[in-house]
């Protein structure tokens, strides 16, 4: 490295450098979590070294499935929708709240301890940055700014990854979420693996991100090298295989309460809720009381729960929402409309994984487009007519 | 004390509401104004109905003899109900018995004088039987309502699936 | 500045039964008091080991949350009513919406209760009764099962002298009740109520709600002068676990007072 890093415009970094790059991060303190090849995807999970990274993997990705597969490159994120998103490490399945015991005068309550270990995220793509963004506004502001999540946030080193291949069940760009990551990134990475050469654009998101940089090997990115990376995440945008008409779907949610196409959907729906596990922005939790053999000790412990859990909704004789078609409803509607009305924007960031990982198959952008249909037909659509859907590359 | 009742006095009550003015007037020949003190027994079980009640003021309560305890009250009526359905129809006996909570006040129908009425009238017959109609419904509504015991604890519905 | 996760604890200073199954506690903080409630708002009430509840806050305002009607239909509350002199209790709060009975200033003000659902309404009602002058007619309705059922029996004489005009009705006599008989939305047919200037305010289950916010729309009130208070699966309390949603509305943050404008729409669609 010649000097200090360039003040502005995006940087260009070899393959070979990703190692310095992650020894950076470690040395800085962080632990590095990104794409890794297990159980026959791609999961997320500590990185020990840039070869844990899925070299020359994809997916090939349909509504109800998802395979990895070899990859004709040695792109290392040539994937996406995998069966976890980042909200497993901000916002934990499982989480212990406070504790309390037993005392000669009745009891104490003690908070439980926040250790939050400085993450590093490596390899967050534009949807998930989104999703954590909204995850951000749900759990970790305002009236939140002091919760466990918002302590665990703070210290997240990110390092996203823009998209020059959409996967099969993408629809970001109709979200506005992607394929370009929006702000919010410390450094953002865009691959160019082709014949004979591995490199990253790097653009700098903070002055942390700038900070990280400084020792390694990178050097400003040539005019001919950016653009290309640049168009090639543009393109990206035109291929999605996917679309939601953003604009109308608050609307449209709402005046559904009553559509027909809600029973078609309940009929497939299997309410398994895999859908709210693999989606990033859902947030959904409850709270169980439990206490050791003893009766001294008792915890509260907070996990993910799902609203097509037929407890969810339980109040006093039983549950408000009963019927597969009420909780299907209650979840398109809330992620898709009311989210809106809650925490203002949409739940949605298009990463598809609520389609690949559904085990019957059920695609949200075919849904909204038969609901949009219904209401046209009843005289009362929101909006335009539903758009085409075209044919999509597997990634 | 007992009076004569001015139309324009009965077509102000909220049961007649609507009630073309020439039936008003028709009806009022068979309507005399009553004070009622408070514990008087407007009718008991088993009489003889033959009169109705429109309340302006004050409160009746609807009753049933319990062998062993005092009367149970039923239902209670207050200012704009009408009170007796039994003098309508065979056996005209009342069915519940009525006593007045709070000092009412209350136009007072004669049941045979009504029903020439009607006969002469059928419209005004046509326009009673609707209120009448409309303020039995109402009760069973109410009523209803208060078997479906909204205020007990509610204990899962086994059915609710 | 968040919403506290962890409970502070109360002491319990009394206990009064109001019927068979419920109880009015009196607690006293122990740990620093939570912050002073606003009628309508409710707290999180946590049993040792058993777990926690929403209750509604039934005592005065302007001191912190202390007062709480609890009425034994599950584990935690049965819990929370046999709680002796001195028991500690685990309470996070004050949330959710107030009834704003200022909005009645200038007005005349009808509360209608059914059931359990004069505690939420206590502190409103004791407000109004402090500040009596602000108000024209004080109404309050109550609609209970049994006599035996009615809750704050003791009170109504002094809510009388303090210038209220309360009626009480049963859906069900006992020997010996010479009160009225009958559901509560026929006592609204008989009060005077100048439906241009008149607030109302209603509580109890959910389809009493809907008939009384029916029945005083009958009589010419405007939805936006009804409201109710709305209840659904409660967790959290603090708007992060998603379960009190009830179409756009989160109860824990939205409500659980609610304009009746706002709520007739989202309670008639079945399962929402």
């Amino acid at each position: 490295m010649d000097g200090p890093i360039p003040a502005d415009g995006p940087l260009l970094m070899e393959a070979a450098a990703l190692d310095p790059l992650l020894d950076a991060l470690r040395g800085a303190g962080y632990r590095v979590i990104g794409p890794t090849v297990a159980d026959r995807a791609i999961v997320l999970a500590e990185l020990g070294s840039a070869a844990d990274l899925p070299f020359g993997w994809g997916v090939s990705l349909e509504p109800g499935g998802y395979r990895i597969r070899r990859r004709d490159d040695s792109a290392a994120f040539g994937h996406s929708a995998g069966p976890q998103s980042w909200k497993q490490f901000l916002h934990p399945p499982r989480e212990k709240v406070w504790s309390a015991r037993r005392t000669a005068g009745g009891f104490e309550v003690e908070a439980a301890d926040e250790h939050a270990p400085r993450l590093a995220f490596f390899g967050v793509r534009p949807c998930d940055l989104r999703a954590i963004e909204i995850q951000d506004q749900v759990l970790g502001r305002g009236e939140h700014a002091g919760s466990r999540y918002a302590a665990r946030r703070a210290g997240v080193f990110i390092v996203a990854v823009n998209c020059t291949e959409p996967g099969a069940t993408c629809f970001c760009a109709s979200m506005s979420t992607g394929p370009q990551a929006g702000p919010g990134y410390d450094l953002a990475l865009t691959e160019m693996a082709g014949a004979g050469t591995h490199r990253f654009l790097i653009d700098v998101g903070s002055p942390a991100g700038a900070d990280l940089l400084a020792g390694l090997p990178v050097r400003r990115a040539d005019d001919a090298t950016a653009g290309s990376a640049r168009s090639a995440v543009a393109g990206a945008a035109d291929r999605m295989g996917r679309s939601m008409p953003a604009d109308i779907l608050h609307d449209l949610m709402a005046g559904s309460a009553g559509a027909a196409r809600w029973d078609d959907v309940a009929s497939r729906c299997l309410t398994c809720g895999n859908c709210t596990m693999a989606c990033p922005t859902c947030f959904c939790t409850t709270v169980e009381d439990t206490t050791d053999l003893s009766g001294d000790h008792a915890e509260r412990w907070q996990l993910w729960d799902s609203c097509f859990d037929l407890d969810f909704s339980h109040l006093h004789a039983g549950p408000v929402r009963s019927s597969p078609r009420s909780r299907y409803r209650q979840w398109l509607t809330h992620k898709l409309g009311t989210w809106h009305d809650q925490f203002g924007s949409s739940g949605c960031v298009g990463c598809g994984r609520c389609i690949v990982w559904c085990p019957v198959g059920i695609d949200l952008t075919e849904e909204v487009a038969a609901l949009q249909a219904e209401a046209g037909q009843a005289g009362n659509s929101p909006g335009a007519a539903p758009q085409a859907q075209t044919g999509g590359e597997p990634s | 004390m007992n009076d004569a009742v001015p139309a324009s006095a009965l077509a102000d009550h909220a049961f007649l509401r609507g009630m073309p003015a020439d039936d008003v007037t028709r009806l009022a020949r068979a309507a005399v104004a009553v004070r009622l003190p408070a514990g008087r027994r407007l009718f008991d079980e088993g009489a003889p109905a033959s009169k109705c009640w429109l309340l302006t003021a004050g409160h009746v309560a609807l009753d049933l003899h319990m062998p062993g305890r005092a009367n149970l009250i039923v239902e209670t009526l207050g200012r704009g109900d009408v009170i007796g359905f039994s003098w309508l129809s065979p056996p005209h006996e009342w069915q519940f018995g009525a006593e007045v909570v709070e000092s009412a006040e209350a136009f007072e129908l004669d049941g045979a004088t009504v029903m020439v009425l009607c006969d002469r009238h059928p419209e005004l017959g046509y326009q009673l039987a609707l209120r009448l109609l409309a303020a039995a419904v109402q009760r069973l509504q109410a009523t209803r309502i208060r078997l479906l015991d909204l205020y007990a604890v509610p204990s899962h519905d086994a059915g609710a699936r | 500045m968040s919403l506290q996760a962890v409970p502070a604890r109360e002491a319990t200073r009394y206990r009064a039964a109001e019927t068979h199954d419920t109880v009015t506690l009196g607690l006293e903080p122990v740990d620093d008091p939570i912050a002073p409630h606003r009628p309508g708002q409710f707290a999180m009430l946590y049993v040792f080991g058993s777990g926690e509840v929403p209750i509604s806050i039934s005592g005065e305002p302007g001191g912190p949350g202390l007062v709480y009607t609890i009425r034994s239909v599950g584990a935690v509350t049965r819990a929370l009513c046999e709680a002796g002199p001195g028991e500690l209790i685990g309470v996070r709060g004050p949330y959710g919406t107030e009834w704003g009975v200022t909005d009645a200033a200038g007005q005349d003000l009808v509360v209608v209760a059914g059931g359990i659902g004069l505690a939420p309404l206590r502190p409103a009602l004791l407000a109004a009764l402090a500040a009596r002058e602000r108000y024209r007619r004080v109404t309050v309705l109550i609609g209970t099962r049994t006599p035996d059922d009615l809750v704050f029996a003791g009170e109504l004489e002094t809510w009388r002298e303090h210038g209220a005009d309360v009626r009480v009705t049963v859906d069900r006599a006992a020997a010996g009740w010479r009160g009225h008989v009958g559901v509560v939305t026929q006592l609204i047919d008989r009060v005077d109520v100048d439906p241009a200037a008149t607030l109302a305010l209603v509580c109890g289950p959910e389809v009493m709600m809907r008939l009384t916010a029916r029945s005083l729309g009958a009589r010419g009130v405007a939805a936006d002068r009804i409201r109710v208070s709305l209840e659904r699966n409660m967790r959290c309390g603090i708007a992060e676990c998603g379960h009190c949603q009830l179409g756009p509305l989160l109860l824990c943050r939205d409500g659980p007072v609610i304009s009746y404008r706002r709520a007739a729409a989202l309670l008639t669609v079945k399962e929402l």
